[in-house]
């Protein structure tokens, strides 16, 4: 299984897990900061490695955004109190994520742009699909919920960017 | 007589510089949209762009505007003094999209 398949897996899981046990805003917390630094660490990599201009600053760009959600995402767990809680979706999303850098590592110019970009564009699909059907809606806590929501267009723009980028790579 | 022609003279200059007077416009850049995202204005004016994200942006129309970038909190005002009508971008999020229009 792929790093992309295996991050989907995770989220659709916790997506499917809500069901049984919904998470708390703790352990939202905890999510929301995993799935940002995922991306971060990838983008990091991206960024020293990409061959094309055009993914390359894709990769700054998604450091720079998730950097800044992480930023605003710690400053509202400590207003109000919440210690983010380790969980198994935060889990298999940090795995998930460690076994796609350790994947991009051996990988060199277009292969590494094309599974960079591919990657990103599944990670965005999923992550929205886990803002959706599990973070905003088991989100108990009205300022998290409105992070939540605030970072929702982000992703989206993410995702429109990755799949552009994705096009030209095609070319 | 005179006092007519002085009047007239007035008036004229008076609503010419009505029809001068640049006017002021504000497009918020929030949630990774411009809004409004397609504006109209008059050669002269100034529009000021106001980023509300937690993200940088930019305002950008390749050959003809480029805002760099804006901070968070940020804002780039230009002053249009060219008619047409500009398709801009944000070079940092590509998919943001907007028209500026100077009649």
């Amino acid at each position: 299984m792929n790093a992309g398949r295996m991050l989907l897996v995770a989220l659709l899981a916790a997506a499917g897990a809500a069901f049984a046990q919904a998470p708390n805003d703790a352990q939202i917390a905890h999510i929301v900061v995993t799935a940002n630094q995922v991306d971060i660490d990838a983008g990091k990599l991206a960024q020293k490695k990409a061959k094309r201009a055009d993914v390359k600053a894709f990769g700054k760009q998604m450091v720079t955004d998730h950097t800044a959600v992480n930023k605003q995402a710690v400053a509202l767990a400590k207003k109000l109190k919440v210690t983010p809680e380790d969980n198994p979706t935060s889990q298999s999303l940090k795995a998930g994520g460690d076994a796609n850098v350790k994947k991009l590592k051996t990988l060199k110019g277009d292969a590494f742009d094309k599974a960079y970009v591919d990657q990103e564009v599944t990670y965005h699909e999923a992550v929205l699909d886990a803002i959706d059907k599990v973070l905003i809606p088991n989100a108990k806590n009205a300022e998290l919920k409105a992070l939540i929501e605030k970072v929702r267009p982000a992703i989206d723009g993410h995702l429109q960017h990755a799949k552009m980028v994705q096009a030209q790579l095609a070319k | 007589m005179r006092l007519a022609g002085t009047a007239a003279a007035l008036l004229v200059a008076v609503s010419g510089a009505l029809a001068a007077e640049p006017k002021k416009h504000t497009v918020t850049i929030e949630n990774m949209r411009y809004a409004p995202a397609a504006i109209a204005v008059k050669k002269g004016d100034s529009i000021t762009w106001v980023n509300k994200d937690i993200f940088p942006h930019t305002v950008t129309a390749a050959g003809k505007f480029d805002s760099r970038e804006i901070k968070p909190n940020g804002k780039w005002t230009y002053r249009a003094a060219k008619a047409g009508e500009f398709a801009y971008i944000c070079t940092l999020h590509p998919n943001m999209k907007g028209t500026l229009k100077v009649d």
